[in-house]
This record gives C-alpha cells, structure tokens and sequence, in this order.
C-alpha cells in the first residue's frame, strides 16, 4: 500500500499590497476546491514561531509557496525553517501571464484579482498532480 | 561601489545614491567614461510599486532631454519617463524584458534602464544627491500626510 | 528647528490563514489602517517583518505597536517581542468575541455574518487603543478630540546616525546606575534650545512629557527621568550657544 503525502501549500498573506491577498485566496481555492485531498494550508508564522505540528506538516511534505511578490518571504522562511520547497510561484510572474487580470483591493479583491488568483489556483493544482505522479513514480520504482 | 543617503519616512528607508545626478522626476544619471546610465531612484521606485512591466526605447533611438525614455507598469501606477539628458540609447538592459523587478530590487545597481551614447547633460537641469534628497523627502513627507 | 518624527502607531496582524480568527485580525486591522485611522496607523507586514525587513522591524522597535492575534498562539504579538520590541497592546480576537458575547465567527475565506461582528468590534478596541497610545482624548460634548498630541508637521529624519537603521538620534543617559537609551533625545534638545527653553523644573516636565512619546518610561520613575532630563539639558545648553 502506498502512502500519499499532502503538498503543503504556504502563501504569503502579505498585507501590505493586492498581490498577498491574492496569494491567499489562491491558496484557499487549492486546498478548499480543487485539491483537497491533496493539499494542506499552513501558516507561515506559526511555522517560523515553532509550531510543532506545522513542522512536522512542512517537514514531511514537499511545499509550494506563493508570495505576493520578489522579497519572497514565505520561499525564504520554509527552506529556512527546514522544508523542502517543490516550487515556488511569485503573484507578479503569474500576473505577467495573465496581464487582463489586474488585481486591486487588499480587505476585498477586485474581479481581476479573484480571476488572477482563479488563473493561479489552476496552475498549482497541476503542479500537484504532477508531483504526485513523481511521488507515485518513485514509490513503485 | 555607490555609498548612500538615507532618510527614513514610517517604516519606509529611502536610499540616495552620491555617485550620481538626479532628475527632479526620480531618475538618476551616471556618467561611465563618455557613456551615461540611466536609472530610477529608491524612491521612485518604492512608490511605483512592483513593477510589472517595463517597456523602454529600443536601442539607437535618439532622445532628447524631456523626451519619453521609457514605460513601467505596475499593480499602483502606470508611468511614463522623461529622459533627464539627451543623448542616443546605444544598450537597453536586457532585465527590462526578463526581470523587470530588478528596478525594484536594486534600483541603483541591476535596475538600470539603458545607457547612453553622445550624451549632452544639462547641469543646471540635474541636482547633486544633497539636493535630491532634499526634494524626495519633501515628497515622501508629502505622501505620508496625505495617506 | 529640527523636526520631530510624527508618532504613529504599528499594526501587526496575524493574518492567520487557518482559523475564521486570523481573517478577522486581517480585515479588522485593514479597516483601521485604510478608513478608521489612516493617518495614526502603520501597516506591519508580518511575514515580511519575520523574514527579515528592516523597515519593519526598526519601525516596531521605537514605535509603538498593537499586535492583533486570532488565538492564544499569539504569533504576532510574539513575534513582534522577539524581533523588535514587546507590543505596547496584543488583541486576541478569540478573547473579544468572548467579552463581547458574539458568535463565534466562521467561515476563514468569508466570514459570515458572526465574523463580520467581529471585525468591527476587534477594529474598534484597535482605534480605542491608538487613541490612546497616541493621547487623544474624546470630548463627547464637542464630538471632537480635545488633547491634540504634541504632533509636529511631518518631517524626515535627516541621515541615519544610530545603529537601527531608522534613522532616528540616540542618546545614552546614566539613570540610577543604568545605562539607558533615548531615542530623539537630541533632536528634543535641540527643538527646546531654539525655542528658547532655558533649563527649569517646569522645562524638566516638559521634556519628560516629549521623551515620552518615543520612548517607554518605567512606572514610578518620571522623578529620575526628569532629575537627568533636567541635568543633561543643562549640559547641552551650556554646550549650544542659544539661537
């Protein structure tokens, strides 16, 4: 019997600019409507402030993260604190793809930015499916 | 390597380059032997936001001084800027197309937006660091209140 | 004259992705960032000030903060202690929907209803408590603040010359065989020489009343403050021809 682990999903939640609610939003489409069976949120604070249990939910799994933008600090702050990042996802180079989606509001997404973080959502569930393909590969290896 | 004016407004530190000569807009100017850089200052781009897209003149375009040197978009902004000297655009940074956050990240280093050739710069029309830093507080305290 | 920085007060939010809670603490600390209190209020970003930012951190660490948590895990108050300096005030939402006898809020991507009570009642003991970090006092008949904090326009600060990175002046004092830092103590100073403050109990007063404001005084030690204030000016003023 194989065990498949959850990719643990770590958005930034920046609140400072559109692009860290968008992370957010993208993360709860993830793990609330397209894969939950196969994706975890988790915290960034809690894992910096030693969480136990989220340790051992970072530890344990592959990690995407999705910052608001370049400083990067949910990628930073995983690998610093013991996880193993599978991809990294930056709101801006997202955006870039999809320049029709221009994100406003930080309390409240504008439709451009609920649309972005849809577009974003999207491309994460399929690099989940693709790491549990790999995950999958090397375990009947 | 550049030394720095600092000033700090809030929780925002803006940097001032002293080996350079600024426009009144935010841009900076290096002179590099006959060649000039050109670049955004820290402020100008701590208040532009995250830039998104960066579309500069392309390479052999003439410009004069007050001319439009180049595009930057951002999630806050989109604006246009004016060439602080006239002179020809003989490299355009190969970032601006790939990597244009480098504007953000390091404004005075790998931000750089193009350099130019036959140069002319109008002193009168540029500030010292001093005098720069002078006017973008006045800015930034300006902004800050107005928030 | 040199000028004083404008006090304002840091934000610090949870933002907590995985309880109802942490979207509270988030929507409420907006609400008082962008409508209540605009022009008092500082944003912290939390996971940037835990990754490192200076801005932030040299902020929180001579500015006064409210670190507004979803639970008892008080990550933003906790880490705002680690990094910079203890929170002047730490919310917990959990504890004022308690004391508020609200439902408890659900819904951690929209809240519903209950979390929406939520909000305001949180953004409320948030602008309760700027208020008062900041001095005002509401005079109800009025309907208008009637004690205006010392409250100079705006200004920069001038280049960075302590080791913070804000920029901001130092100064150390002895205080009862303590070393003690000041932050803006010379700045004070020299506000008070070109307005002409020559050295007096009643000045001593004063300049405690402006240390105050940037800097945290123990209970019970305003006597001690104002006694050094007061002989350190001195000695500044001997040294500072008056304008």
């Amino acid at each position: 019997m194989s065990v498949q682990r959850k990719v643990v999903i770590v958005p930034c939640s920046g609140i400072g600019k559109t692009y860290g609610t968008v992370s957010r939003e993208a993360a709860y489409e993830i793990v609330e409507d397209l894969r939950p069976k196969d994706a975890q949120l988790v915290a960034l604070s809690m894992l910096v402030l030693g969480d136990e249990s989220t340790r051992a939910a970072v530890a344990g799994n592959q990690a995407i993260t999705i910052d608001g933008c370049k400083l990067a600090c949910a990628s930073k702050m995983v690998k610093e604190n013991g996880g193993r990042v599978a991809q990294e996802i930056a709101v801006l180079d997202v955006y870039r793809r999809y320049k029709q989606f221009k994100p406003n509001g930080i309390a409240e997404l504008n439709e451009g930015g609920l649309h972005l973080a849809h577009a974003l959502a999207e491309e994460v569930a399929i690099s989940i499916d693709n790491l549990r393909s790999k995950n999958k590969e090397g375990q009947n290896a | 390597m550049a030394e720095f004016l600092e000033t700090t407004i809030d929780k925002f530190i803006f940097k001032v380059a002293t080996d350079r000569s600024y426009s009144s807009e935010g841009l900076w100017v290096k002179a590099e032997g006959d060649r000039l850089r050109v670049g955004l200052s820290d402020f100008l781009q701590q208040r532009s936001g995250d830039v998104a897209f960066a579309e500069v003149k392309p390479e052999g375009t003439l410009l004069k001084m007050g001319d439009e040197i180049a595009s930057i978009e951002s999630i806050k902004v989109n604006i246009s800027l004016t060439s602080p000297v006239s002179g020809t655009i003989v490299k355009v940074n190969p970032a601006m197309t790939t990597t244009p956050e480098s504007i953000n990240q390091d404004p005075y280093g790998e931000g750089w937006l193009v350099i130019l050739e036959d140069g002319n710069v109008t002193k009168a029309a540029l500030l010292d660091p001093q005098a720069y830093l002078a006017l973008m507080k006045g800015q930034a305290e300006q902004e800050a209140k107005n928030q | 004259m040199p000028d004083l920085p404008k006090k304002k007060i840091g934000i610090v939010s949870c933002s907590g992705e995985e309880l109802p809670e942490g979207t509270v603490t988030r929507l409420a600390a907006l609400k008082v960032l962008e409508q209540l209190r605009p022009a008092d209020t500082v944003t912290i970003c939390l996971p940037l000030f835990l990754a490192g930012g200076e801005g932030d951190r040299a902020f929180a660490k001579f500015y006064p903060t409210i670190a507004v948590d979803g639970c008892e895990l008080r990550c933003a108050a906790r880490a705002t202690g680690m990094y910079s300096s203890k929170p002047a005030a730490s919310l917990v939402v959990r504890d004022i929907v308690i004391e508020t006898g609200l439902e408890k809020p659900e819904g951690r991507r929209h809240l519903n209803p209950a979390g929406r009570q939520a909000v305001e009642a949180t953004a409320a003991r948030m602008v309760a408590l700027v208020d008062g970090l900041l001095g005002k006092q509401w005079d109800r008949r009025a309907g208008e603040f009637v004690q205006e904090p010392p409250n100079p326009e705006p200004q920069g600060l001038g280049e960075a010359t302590c080791s913070c990175g804000l920029g901001t002046p130092i100064q150390k004092v002895q205080i009862e065989g303590q070393e003690v830092t000041l932050v803006a103590l010379p700045l004070i100073f020299q506000q008070f020489r070109q307005a002409g403050k020559q050295p007096s109990e009643s000045i001593a007063r004063e300049l405690l009343d402006t240390v105050k404001i940037y800097n945290s005084v123990p209970e019970g030690m305003d006597i001690q403050y104002r006694a050094v204030l007061l002989r350190e000016y001195s000695a500044f003023c001997e040294k500072e021809p008056a304008q």
